[in-house]
C-alpha cells in the first residue's frame, strides 16, 4: 500500500513500526543517550526508538526538544524516520535540524493502516510511505 | 516562498556554511507553516543546551550575529559546588557547556544567562517580533508585552539570531493572535491571592488550554508584574499556551470583544477557589514534612521579589538543615547587592545561585544528590521537579511566604 504525504523534513528510511497514540516531545519522552521511551507508565515506555519508523499524533512540549532530538541524532538513538498528522513548531524544527526523515497529512489516517511491527518504507523527500503487506 | 536578493544568497551559501544551514532551516519552517515572506527580526534570546557538534556547524563562517541575542542560564549551573552539589552532577556537561558558552559569546550573544531577558535590558514592545526560546519568555513577551513571537524551538531562535529573519507566520499576524479559548474568573478577590495561587491558575488553565489563545475575563484587581509572570509561565508546560489577554489589563485585550477579535471563543471556562485549590494540591507531591531545600526564582527573581525576600529574612537565620536557593540574573543580583537586599539574605543564610536555571536544572541536581523535599513558590518549577527529579526528589508548593517560613523552621507550614 503507497500513500501519499506532505514532506516535513528531507530524507528516506525504512524499518519497523513503532505507533504512539499520542504526542511526543523529544525532551522528557525520549532518553538521547539509549534511544529508550522513558516516561513511567506510558503504554511505550521501555521501547527503544532507535532506527524505528515512528508514528505520533503530533509535537507537543519544550522549546528545547530540538536540542534532545540532535543528541538522539549523534549518538545514532534516533528514529529512522517520523509520520504523524499533523506536525507543530517544535517537533517540524526538532526534524529538520536533526535531519531526521519525517511526514504528515498522509492521504488515509496512520492509525488505521500502520501497526506496530509492520515494515514501511518513508520517502520524505517525494512525500511518499509504503507500508508492505 | 519569497526570498529577498540578500536572503537567497544567505541560502546558496554565499555569506558562508552557518548562515546557509541557518537559513534553510528558517524557509523550511516558512513553508511548512505557511509564511510567505521572511520578516526581520532584531530580539532573539537562545538556550544553552544544543549539543557542541551542531552549535559548531551553525556558527561556522559567522562573525558576527545579527539580532540582539541573549542566551538563557548556563548549563550546567556555576554554582554547583557552593550549592553542595556532587561533581558527578555536572561534569560531562561541563566541557561542552564551556565551548558553546565561548562560541556565543563570542559571535555577539549577550551573556545574561537568564530566563528572564525583560529583566535585563531585553525589552520588547507591542509590535515588535522577537524570537525567545524558553517557553516562559515567549507567553511574557505575546502577553504582556504584545510583541509578535513564536514558540520557536531553540534551533530557530538560534538560526534567527544568526540571519536577522524569522518566517512571518503564526502569531506574527494578528489573524492569530485572537482569543480561542475564554476562562472566566468567578468569585476570585485577586487583590489576596499569592503567587502560588496566580501560578495554580495557570498551570489549571494551560493543562485545559493545549495550544490555543486564552482570554481571561474577571479579573478585577491588576496583579504586579511578577505575579503576572507566576500567572503565565506555568500556562507553558502544562499546556503550550504562548499567548493569554487579560481583557483590561493587557494591550491587545481591552474588552473582551477585542481580544476574541468579534468572534465567539471556541471553548470557555469558569474557575474560581475550587479549581485553584485541585491544581495546588495537584503540585504538591508529598505531604507537609521536613524540608531540605527551598529554590525561588522560577522564572528568575525580580529586584521587588528580592527585596520581598530581604524584608521576610531581615534579622532571621535559615534552619542549619536548609539550603536555601534564589535564581536570578547577575545584573539583578548586582543591583539587589547596592541595595543592600543580597546582604539581608546571604547573612541570614540564603544562597543566590545566579545564571543558573530554577527549574529543570535544580531538578537535575536534586535528583543526583539525592535531595528528597524541595519546597518552592513557582508551579512551573514545581512540575518540572516532580518530573525530571522523579522518583528521587518530591514538591512542596506554597507562596513566598511559605517557602520563606520553611526555610527559617525547617518545616512546612510549621
Amino acid at each position: 500500500m503507497e500513500l501519499n504525504a506532505r514532506k516535513v523534513s528531507d530524507g528516506r528510511a525504512e524499518g519497523e513500526v513503532l505507533v504512539c497514540n499520542g504526542p511526543f516531545s523529544f525532551l522528557g519522552d525520549l532518553d538521547p543517550i539509549t534511544g529508550v521511551f522513558s516516561v513511567k507508565g506510558h503504554e511505550l515506555e521501555g521501547q527503544n526508538l532507535a532506527g524505528k519508523i515512528f508514528i505520533f499524533t503530533t509535537g507537543r512540549g519544550s522549546t528545547a526538544g530540538s536540542s534532545v532530538a540532535i543528541q538522539a541524532k549523534l549518538n545514532k538513538k534516533a528514529p529512522a524516520a517520523m509520520v504523524c498528522l499533523e506536525v507543530e513548531p517544535i517537533i517540524a524544527a526538532a526534524a529538520i535540524a536533526a535531519g531526521i526523515p519525517m511526514v504528515d497529512r498522509l492521504d488515509k489516517n496512520p492509525f488505521e493502516v500502520i501497526k506496530t511491527g509492520d515494515f514501511v518504507k518513508v520517502d520524505a523527500t517525494k512525500g511518499i510511505v509504503v507500508v508492505h503487506e | 516562498m519569497f526570498l529577498t536578493p540578500e536572503e537567497y544568497e544567505m541560502c546558496e551559501g554565499k555569506h558562508g556554511p552557518g548562515i546557509e544551514k541557518a537559513m534553510k532551516l528558517l524557509v523550511q519552517m516558512g513553508e511548512l507553516f505557511g509564511a510567505k515572506r521572511m520578516t526581520v527580526v532584531d530580539n532573539c534570546h537562545i538556550l544553552m543546551n544544543d549539543p557542541i557538534e551542531w552549535v559548531r556547524e551553525i556558527t561556522e563562517g559567522v562573525t558576527k550575529i545579527r539580532a540582539f541575542t541573549t542566551m538563557h542560564p548556563l548549563n550546567p549551573c556555576q554554582h554547583w559546588e557552593e550549592m553542595g552539589i556532587p561533581e558527578s552532577a555536572v561534569k560531562e556537561r561541563l566541557k561542552q557547556g564551556e565551548e558553546r558558552n565561548k562560541i556565543y559569546t563570542g559571535i555577539g550573544m549577550l551573556p545574561i544567562w537568564s530566563c528572564t531577558p525583560y529583566f535585563v535590558g531585553s525589552l520588547l514592545y507591542p509590535g515588535a517580533i522577537f524570537s525567545w526560546s524558553g517557553s516562559s519568555g515567549i507567553i511574557v513577551g505575546n502577553s504582556v508585552f504584545a510583541a509578535r513571537g513564536n514558540r520557536d524551538a531553540s534551533v530557530m531562535s538560534i538560526a534567527s539570531a544568526i540571519t536577522g529573519r524569522t518566517p512571518e507566520m503564526l502569531l506574527h499576524k494578528k489573524e492569530n493572535r485572537y482569543g480561542q479559548f475564554l476562562v472566566e474568573l468567578e468569585n476570585l478577590d485577586l487583590e489576596v491571592l499569592t503567587e502560588a495561587e496566580y501560578g495554580a491558575i495557570g498551570y489549571h488553565i494551560g493543562a485545559q488550554a493545549g495550544s490555543k489563545n486564552v482570554v481571561i475575563s474577571g479579573m478585577r484587581h491588576k496583579p504586579s508584574f511578577d505575579n503576572l509572570k507566576y500567572l503565565l509561565s506555568p500556562m507553558q508546560v502544562s499546556g503550550a499556551v504562548s499567548l493569554c489577554h487579560i481583557v483590561g489589563l493587557t494591550p491587545e485585550a481591552p474588552t473582551l470583544k477585542a481580544a476574541l477579535g468579534g468572534k465567539k471563543p471556541e471553548m470557555k471556562i469558569t474557575l474560581g477557589r475550587n479549581q485553584i485549590e485541585e491544581a495546588r494540591s495537584s503540585l504538591n507531591t508529598v505531604q507537609a514534612t521536613a524540608v531540605e531545600v527551598v529554590v525561588l526564582g522560577c522564572p528568575h527573581f525580580s529586584i521587588r521579589e528580592i527585596r520581598g525576600v530581604a524584608q521576610l529574612l531581615d534579622g532571621k537565620k535559615i534552619a542549619d538543615n536548609v539550603r536555601f536557593w534564589i535564581a536570578t540574573a547577575e545584573a539583578v543580583y548586582n543591583v539587589s547587592k547596592q541595595a543592600g537586599y543580597v546582604d539581608i539574605i546571604e547573612n541570614a543564610g540564603g544562597r543566590f545561585i545566579t545564571g543558573c536555571c530554577a527549574g529543570p536544572e535544580v531538578a537535575r541536581l536534586a535528583r543526583a544528590s539525592g535531595i528528597k523535599v524541595i519546597a518552592t513558590n513557582s508551579a512551573r518549577a514545581a512540575h518540572y521537579i516532580a518530573r525530571v527529579a522523579y522518583p528521587v526528589s518530591s514538591v512542596l508548593f506554597g507562596s513566598t511566604q511559605e517557602c520563606v517560613n520553611a526555610g527559617v523552621t525547617g518545616k512546612w507550614r510549621a
